[in-house]
């Protein structure tokens, strides 16, 4: 297992608060990681840094066996590069078909006339159907993502992400909202894909990360308060003063 | 195997089967071709028209599917009439300068030639000189070419700039608001070089074709704007299908999504921005020869937001929509606005329809926005069930 991505002593601020201070992150390739934390760690903040929405004040965001560093690339580039993102509130294109929403996250040129020349390929296809199979929307692939339901689009929006054969998922709650078998549908999808590509979940709800039975790291106040395993890091002083001290 | 492009997208071919019906109807009824009944003034209304559509189809894909509110694509239009207007122009006015020279004693220099010919157009604005943008005005090819080039320019560099610094949404109507305000005031100075509000006039003559009547030239410009109708609607149907409409209507809807799926949606919206202001100018180098003049009147702000108001009542993100709502919208307002409508008399007070077209124009646009957000076009999909 190779490091994926180093973050190293970020730091950032917005009207003076320190959103971010002073956090040090890495990944390795393939790998699963939950980041857990409380409100206001900087859980968000810490994915606009590496998906480049949010530019850091200080610090070093490293990406790849080229060590190139994310921070000069634009959101798009650092997407091409193979980072994906999931958002909290799920993000689909309502007005268009499953099959569509999937085709555009296929890994593809990018350009815009690559796009306009573009020709559909049985490859193509075939990817496209692989994924609706992961995702158990095979029989919703010409349903408009509109009509589909909360747990479904948030899967659609994970199937994207596979379509679009990342090195880096970054997932943010993507339990919230879904019913106990959902959830189950969802940790094994994480879980398959973190076979293959470097995954970072952000997760409220404990009894999910504990399922997903991996490496965790506790967030606060915008820095790294404890990693480890779960039952580790719950033993953790501090961890537990942030969690229940309160 | 994929099915073919027009296949795929039915509503092309029944537009394109509409136009060519619509086309061949008014050639029976024209009194060039066929068995007369319409008069020529009407049918240049019917050429312009069609230009009208064509700017209007522009703007839908530009607003309509990419979500961009562009209430500048009037100057556009303008840019491409004023870049024909000034070949027209000027051949014309060689044309009659040599013929009056040609009868003097001694025959006249190159130089005399172009003076004439500069003071005949620039006299208005108490000048002789042709201005440097003049340079290529005595070459159909050439300025032909700056029918093209200028808008899409133009739209290139202040589409750049706005999209790379991520203004959207109605800071960016705003913004192209104040390009076609700030293109229409200027040209209305007049050392602006073209005219200031005289504009470019006598367009209606082409240079070389006297001998061919006004009843036979517009049809051949109804026959043009029919023709790039029709390449042009075939066009957008392409651009908005596919994985190209699946971008482009992605970035209507969620611009941040489709930056994280890794494309450069800023990229893209120059593309639709300049590709649409290409069209909408050569829509306008269509028109204007039909309407005879251009002044920069034209240009204001007004008519870019008409534009919007015709795509709203169209019916937005459908092309055939944008051409109902031009067609529709643009010949009722002549009709109202030409004294064709009768006032109505209240006893207390007469409606006179010229004054009044424009609050029942704008009491529609409201009620279309707040009831039938689909527009015109909407009807159809009562009509056709939609298939998934």
């Amino acid at each position: 297992m190779s490091t994926l991505l180093e973050v190293s002593g970020v730091t950032v601020s917005f009207d003076g608060f320190r959103a971010i201070n002073n956090l040090s992150f890495q990944i390795g390739e393939p790998e699963l990681r939950a980041v857990i934390g409380p409100n206001g760690a900087g859980k968000t903040t810490f994915m606009d840094i590496i998906t480049g929405k949010t530019k850091p004040d200080e610090g070093r965001v490293i990406w790849g066996e080229k060590s190139v560093s994310l921070l000069d690339m634009s959101e798009s580039a650092i997407a091409r590069a193979g980072v994906g993102r999931k958002f909290q509130k799920p993000t689909v294109f309502e007005d268009q078909t499953v099959r569509e929403n999937l085709a555009m996250a296929l890994k593809n040129p990018r350009g815009p006339f690559d796009v306009l020349w573009y020709k559909k390929t049985a490859q193509g296809a075939e990817k496209i159907e692989e994924i609706a199979d992961e995702i158990g929307l095979t029989d919703a692939l010409t349903r408009c993502a509109g009509d589909l339901s909360h747990g479904q689009k948030q899967w659609l929006e994970i199937g994207m992400l596979l379509a679009q054969d990342p090195r880096l998922l970054l997932i943010d709650e993507p339990a919230a909202g879904m019913t106990p078998t959902e959830r189950e549908h969802t940790t094994d999808l994480i879980k398959r894909a973190a076979r293959t590509c470097a995954v970072v979940v952000i997760e409220h709800d404990m009894e999910f990360v504990r399922r997903l039975e991996c490496k965790v790291t506790v967030l606060h106040e915008g820095a790294v308060l404890a990693e480890g395993s779960l039952d580790h890091v719950t033993k953790n002083k501090d961890v537990i003063d942030v969690y229940l001290g309160r | 195997m994929e099915r073919s492009f027009i296949m795929r997208n039915p509503s092309v071919l029944w537009f394109l089967l509409a136009l060519a019906g619509f086309t061949l109807g008014v050639t029976i009824l024209s009194e060039a071709f066929g068995i007369g009944g319409l008069s020529t003034s009407f049918i240049k209304t019917l050429g312009k028209t069609l230009c009208l559509c064509l700017i209007a189809v522009a703007m839908d894909v530009v607003w309509g599917y990419c979500g961009i509110l562009s209430l500048g694509h009037f100057a556009f239009f303008g840019l491409g009439g004023y870049a024909i207007g000034m070949w027209l122009m000027y051949a014309r006015t060689e044309e009659i300068v040599v013929n009056s020279l040609n009868e003097a004693a001694i025959p006249p220099t190159e130089q005399e030639i172009t003076n004439a010919i500069g003071t005949q157009i620039f006299g208005v604005v108490g000048s002789s000189d042709f201005p440097l943008i003049w340079a290529f005005s005595h070459s159909l090819t050439l300025q032909l070419l700056m029918v093209v080039l200028v808008p899409g320019l133009l739209a290139l560099v202040f589409g750049w700039l706005a999209f790379r610094s991520r203004v959207t949404g109605v800071y960016l109507s705003i913004l192209t608001q104040a390009m076609t305000l700030a293109l229409s005031l200027y040209l209305f100075q007049n050392d602006s070089g073209l005219r200031g509000n005289n504009g470019l006039s006598g367009l209606q003559n082409i240079p070389g074709l006297d001998h061919i009547s006004q009843a036979t030239l517009s049809m051949w410009f109804f026959w043009a704007s029919a023709i790039a109708l029709a390449l042009g609607y075939l066009l957008f149907a392409y651009v908005v299908s596919g994985k190209m409409g699946s971008v482009i209507r992605g970035i209507r809807d969620d611009e941040s999504r489709v930056r994280f799926l890794g494309y450069h949606v800023e990229s893209y919206k120059l593309f639709v921005f300049t590709l649409t202001a290409i069209i909408s100018a050569i829509a306008g180098a269509l028109y204007y020869p039909q309407a005879g003049i251009i002044n920069p009147a034209e240009i204001a702000p007004i008519a870019s937001i008409y534009l919007a108001v015709w795509v709203a009542i169209g019916g937005r993100g459908r092309l055939y929509g944008a051409v109902i709502g031009a067609a529709f919208v643009s010949l009722l307002s002549s009709w109202f606005t030409g004294g064709g409508a009768p006032s109505i008399p209240l006893g207390f007070y007469t409606i006179q329809w010229t004054d009044w077209w424009l609050v029942l124009l704008g009491v529609s646009f409201v009620a279309v926005t707040l009831f039938f957000p689909k527009g015109i076009g909407g009807l159809f999909d009562y009509l056709v069930r939609k298939q998934p």
